[in-house]
């Protein structure tokens, strides 16, 4: 058994390169050593010129994204010894994305998708300060899993129709959109459907699917998007009923 | 000064995943469905031309090339069926306060479903056809 491991890390350095280029490193490798650990080892020990993004080392940041094998992976979740029989690692900076240096993608335009649906719980009143939102075990379910999502866009760098077309606003945002619109504490869904119903919204997706593969929390965006068709058909219908009778949209 | 690279999608992007050639698998099984289609319309051209024309057609269905457009066809169906019916529970999730069922249930149902449509319509095709039957 080997005990290191060669790193083909696709460099992209914005001073003085036109376009990204391999790099090869050759980091020691242990059953323990994650992705990130043998990344930090090349910037502490090999090149400090490299650049990548972490913080917790434990999943939950949602900093680490990073392709994998050609696979959208959090680094500190992917471990050295499962690629020993490969010989090599090719890392790159999330697909689909900018690439601001190295293996730092730019994932602003994730981040203003996911602001445009609204993610939070919108009240049209608030109950009095001395009493809770409350909510039993079965409802919480029906959202919980789509709570789970930690941003790090791994979704995105899967998602081949955000490839094509960045304006979708992709699996992230619109499972979020459905995480607050099946929250029986919220009452704002008439102002995430146009986000639903967009072009650039349910409607783009075509069940590809493998964003609920590569997820890391198991928040499955591909059920959460084709719930989300379900629920846009309703509206559909609803503010068809709505608009005959003179009403506005639901 | 930020200067980002803007990657571009390849045109060869479905063939850099197993999971991307499992989908456009699926996706293609359309076109097979598509010729199968031709081919019936051409069955119903013929058939207005008069006897000798569907003969022609019928027994075309019968050489080696019409059997393994039909035989393609099938099994593009049959993909197409099996991969759709499987991501059902994915999409209709019924869990409300009123009414909850098990997504295993409702898989089950749209499989059973799909069954009892196939086998319902090769019985009623062989009554059909059979000598004495639908007479």
């Amino acid at each position: 058994m080997s005990d290191t491991i060669e790193l083909a890390v696709t460099r992209y350095r914005p001073e003085q390169d036109t376009q990204p280029w391999e790099q090869r490193y050759t980091v020691p490798c242990s059953d323990d050593m994650s992705v990130l650990d043998a990344l930090n080892y090349i910037k502490d020990a090999l090149d400090p010129s490299l650049s990548h993004r972490w913080s917790c080392r434990m999943a939950i940041c949602g900093s680490c994204g990073v392709m994998v094998n050609g696979e959208p992976k959090l680094s500190c979740k992917t471990f050295l010894r499962d690629y020993r029989e490969a010989g090599v690692l090719e890392v790159r900076a999330l697909d689909n994305l900018p690439v601001e240096r190295d293996l730092v993608a730019d994932i602003s335009g994730v981040v203003e998708h996911i602001e445009a649906v609204k993610p939070w719980l919108i009240r049209h009143s608030e109950p009095p300060v001395d009493t809770a939102h409350s909510q039993t075990p079965a409802q919480m379910a029906r959202y919980h899993a789509f709570s789970q999502c930690i941003n790090c866009a791994l979704c995105y760098a899967a998602c081949p129709q955000f490839g094509r077309n960045p304006a979708f606003l992709g699996p992230a945002a619109l499972t979020l959109a459905q995480r607050y619109n099946l929250d029986s504490r919220d009452e704002g869904s008439s102002e995430r459907m146009p986000w639903l119903n967009a072009e650039e919204g349910v409607w783009s997706c075509t069940f590809v699917g493998y964003c609920s593969e590569v997820c890391p929390k198991d928040v499955d965006p591909a059920s959460a998007i084709n719930r989300g068709k379900v629920a846009s058909d309703i509206n559909y219908g609803v503010n068809l009923f709505r608009l005959l009778r003179g009403k506005g949209d639901a | 000064m930020r200067k980002p690279w803007q990657p571009q999608q390849p045109r060869n992007w479905w063939l850099r995943n197993p999971a991307y050639r499992r989908y456009m698998l699926r996706e293609a099984t359309a076109l097979p469905l598509l010729l199968y289609t031709l081919l019936l319309l051409a069955g119903i051209v013929q058939f207005s031309r008069g006897e000798a024309a569907f003969a022609t057609w019928l027994s075309w269905l019968q050489t080696p090339a019409g059997l393994l457009l039909q035989g393609i066809a099938l099994a593009a169906a049959l993909l197409h069926a099996v991969t759709w019916v499987a991501l059902v529970p994915k999409i209709l999730v019924i869990d409300s306060d009123r009414l909850r069922i098990d997504p295993r249930h409702v898989l089950r149902a749209h499989q059973l479903g799909a069954l009892a449509g196939n086998l319902g319509l090769i019985v009623a095709t062989l009554w059909l056809l059979w000598p004495t039957g639908g007479a």
